[in-house]
């Protein structure tokens, strides 16, 4: 009994399948909860996943080794990516100047601020590669995580609770500074927030959610150039 | 016998399941080309030791190659609309760690909340005026205006 749930342990599928399992449940209890936006489907299924690991007594470096079968599929994913870029190509040829004045700034920004302040309180080295793609989605920020450094999971934690915070302050801000224009803040949430803040995006309109895969995918391929890089030139 | 009737059957579907024209076929087309990007970006990063990941490079190619041939093929445009659906469910296990690395942490989460919050409401600030400083303004402001709840 004991061998047979072992080799069960040990097989990819397992590990497959309870990912699965788990994502699909959490989407759902989302769906039921009315889509909050302060908590997300996957952060919803992370912790179902979390649970049946520790209920399964599953070690969490055996799972990441199976479960690698799956997560292969990644790497086309995020190639894929350039498909939507693609196709956004004459809203971004249409808005070149304003989205080339405001956007590598909002980009060093979005990771300076974080770093900065993180720098400040103290934080260690691992901390600080682990804060700076904050808001880079996350298959773009597993790439960069490649190449600065720091923890892969703090990494994706971080980029949760930005994306969730991005969807508060812009609802907030946009009522403070009376921002009506979809464009700017379709822009702003994909800028700040990725895949959590396009969502938002989309609620708010097609164009604000345009904008908002637009900036999205912008600050990512400006992010993985220019963080790797800057990491370079000023040591970690 | 009974092999026999299999077999049969099994060559009476082969025409269906093997067919070439069928969606299943456009998509492993289609994630043959993605994965070839990606081991081509795979190729470059590594000839030219560049500080970018393999499949970020793959991206680039791609966009790249679509920009020059400005026709998008069709099995990468289905390839592409199943996979971007998987990706939050691709990163969850990634997400599933930081329950396990908490402790690893331990005397650093005042920093890394203040961090993210304070920076993140900062970022977004920036974002906005950047935005309103520089977009022109939008010709048909009246018709389709974001509420916010």
């Amino acid at each position: 009994m004991n061998e047979l749930y072992d080799s069960l342990l040990d097989t990819p599928t397992l590990a497959v399948a309870l990912t699965l399992a788990a994502y699909l449940g959490g989407v759902a209890l989302f769906e039921r909860m009315g889509r909050p936006s302060w908590c997300p489907a996957v952060l919803i299924g992370a912790v179902f996943t979390a649970a049946s690991l520790w209920l399964l007594r599953y070690d969490f470096a055996d799972y990441q080794r199976n479960v690698a079968w799956l997560t292969l599929l990644l790497g086309p994913a995020t190639v894929a990516l350039a498909v939507p870029l693609y196709q956004q190509r004459q809203h971004i040829f249409a808005l070149w100047k304003p989205i080339l004045c405001s956007l590598p700034l909002a980009a060093v920004l979005a990771a300076f601020y974080a770093v900065l302040i993180a720098w400040l309180l103290g934080a260690p080295p691992a901390v600080l590669a682990s804060l700076a793609p904050k808001s880079v989605t996350a298959p773009l920020a597993m790439g960069i995580q490649e190449q600065i450094g720091g923890s892969l999971s703090l990494m994706l934690g971080g980029l949760l609770i930005t994306g969730v915070l991005t969807t508060i302050f812009v609802s907030l801000l946009a009522r403070l500074l009376n921002i009506t224009d979809q464009r700017i803040l379709g822009f702003a949430l994909g800028v700040n927030g990725h895949a959590i803040g396009i969502v938002r995006a989309f609620e708010l309109g097609p164009k604000a959610g345009a904008f908002a895969s637009l900036g999205m995918s912008l600050v990512g391929v400006f992010s993985a150039l220019f963080l790797p890089l800057a990491w370079k030139l000023f040591g970690s | 016998m009974a092999s026999l009737s299999v077999s049969t059957d099994i060559q009476r579907c082969l025409p269906t399941v093997f067919g070439c024209d069928g969606d299943g076929m456009k998509l492993l087309r289609g994630f043959l080309w993605l994965l070839g990007f990606q081991l081509l970006g795979h190729a470059v990063v590594e000839l030219l030791s560049l500080p970018v990941s393999h499949a970020m490079a793959g991206l680039l190619l791609l966009l790249a190659w679509l920009l020059v041939k400005r026709r998008l093929n069709e099995s990468v445009a289905t390839a592409s609309q199943a996979l971007i659906p998987l990706l939050a469910m691709l990163i969850m296990p990634g997400v599933v760690g930081v329950f396990f690395v908490i402790d690893e942490f331990a005397g650093h989460w005042t920093a890394v909340m203040v961090a993210l919050g304070v920076g993140t409401f900062l970022s977004v600030l920036t974002t906005l005026w950047l935005m309103l400083r520089f977009m022109p303004k939008e010709a048909d402001s009246g018709d389709e205006r974001g509420r916010l709840s």
